[in-house]
């Protein structure tokens, strides 16, 4: 485990006010929001700048943490020495496992459930609380159902009574017919009660893969088509891909790059399943052998067609 | 190699989450719910405290509103002014990037 200089982290001097720190938080906190943050690795900084945050905001745990960073630099491997936080008493709210999941180890050790900062928890009785993970599935798992695997970190107290934190993997169903942004809740597969007390519930929020074929509105799927234009004009059936396998299209006679011909019941499955909108995008072949130019210039030719008349200017 | 025991879970929405669920996902009291319904910074379903029942969405909302208080000590108001405009900008994004007209060519992990 490595030491963590929460004072670098939000970038501030050993000798920062209260104040300063509360501003420097805001300012990363702004800069690294995984909800509107573009930096890659947002949702790890972010982490990192709660739980120096957490430390350094509270005069009791900052004083005891100081004293610890006398002897170390960032980096430097580091076990906490035992009773390292005698002397100290961390009041007000102590940090449950819940946050301890999305804190770093270094963190649960100091001042997790199994130091001294987890003297309320004991001698009642107390629901587990409960997590949140996000996953990624692709558009077709929504059609047909899937497995997915996800590891998550669970803080566990160890022997020692120190918090550690111990890799869970779990295989999860997902069902047919989920939605992007929809949860699903595992019952009892959040965090431990205290003192007996019943576990915590698991919420996993889905998530579709981006995929350049499909845009998805609740469980209505937009799928853009190419036809040729003589399928446009003319009208054709057509066979094309769809999430739920391969469909027979027929494209009516006159049909433009934009017309949108609805498959009524074809989007995402569920009790009122969705519908699938397939949107025409008129492709026009290449103009790169002498009888295609000849084509377009017989084309040109014969068809009085100006698409640009009655526009004005 | 063990087989692994796969785990199945209800969806939330076709089950609903009552007030005390919501609370309890988000890691606060249920007055924190009821005075943001109130104040009408979230969904509600009915004038009737006792039949309120929450989706996905308000899960996701009201965790997000939790945070941006938390982080940045934010008026209630503030917050889910900020998650509105976050809501938009996803919806947004999602059109450009339909549109195949995506301005961020590497989209953060969500």
């Amino acid at each position: 485990m490595e030491f963590k200089d929460y004072y670098q982290v939000l970038g501030v001097a050993k000798t920062a006010t209260a104040e300063e720190i509360k501003k420097a938080y805001r300012k990363l906190a702004r800069k690294f929001h995984p909800d509107i943050s573009k930096e890659p690795d947002a949702a790890q900084r972010m982490q990192e700048i709660n739980e120096a945050k957490a430390v350094l905001s509270d005069p009791e745990k900052r004083l005891a943490y100081d004293q610890l960073a006398q002897q170390y630099r960032s980096g430097q491997d580091f076990q906490p020495p035992p009773d390292w936080d005698a002397g100290f008493e961390f009041s007000g709210r102590g940090f449950e496992e819940a946050d301890l999941g999305e804190f770093s180890d270094f963190f649960a050790n100091l001042f997790g459930q199994g130091g001294r900062a987890g003297q309320g928890g004991r001698g009642y009785r107390m629901r587990g609380e409960d997590r949140h993970a996000k996953i990624n599935i692709d558009l077709v798992d929504a059609f047909q159902g899937a497995t997915r695997e996800i590891v998550l970190h669970v803080p566990e107290v160890d022997s020692q009574g120190r918090v550690v934190s111990r890799e869970h993997t779990l295989s999860v169903r997902i069902p047919k017919g989920v939605k992007e942004g929809q949860h699903i809740r595992l019952a009892g597969q959040g965090s431990p009660g205290l003192g007996g007390g019943p576990v915590g519930d698991l919420y996993l929020e889905i998530h579709f893969r981006p995929d350049s074929q499909y845009r998805v509105e609740g469980r209505d799927v937009y799928q853009r088509v190419p036809v040729t234009p003589w399928e446009a004009a003319l009208g054709a059936s057509i066979e094309t891909p769809t999430p739920s396998g391969p469909v027979k299209l027929k494209v009516p006679g006159g049909s433009q790059t934009g017309r949108r011909l609805r498959l009524k019941g074809r989007g995402i499955p569920g009790s009122e399943p969705g519908d699938l909108y397939v949107e025409l995008e008129v492709v026009l072949p290449p103009a790169d052998t002498d009888r295609a130019r000849e084509l377009y210039a017989t084309m040109a030719d014969e068809l009085a067609f100006n698409p640009r008349q009655g526009r004005g200017g | 190699m063990a087989q692994q025991h796969i785990v199945s879970g209800e969806l939330v929405d076709e089950v609903t989450l009552t007030l005390e669920d919501l609370a309890r996902a988000c890691s606060v009291d249920t007055d924190w719910v009821i005075e943001r319904i109130e104040s009408g910074l979230l969904a509600d379903g009915s004038p009737y405290v006792a039949s309120w029942r929450f989706t996905s969405h308000d899960l996701t909302r009201a965790r997000r509103m939790c945070q941006l208080e938390r982080d940045f000590e934010a008026a209630p108001e503030l917050a889910a002014l900020a998650a509105d405009l976050i809501e938009e900008n996803q919806r947004l994004r999602e059109r450009l990037r339909a549109a195949g007209l995506v301005d961020d060519p590497a989209p953060p992990e969500r």
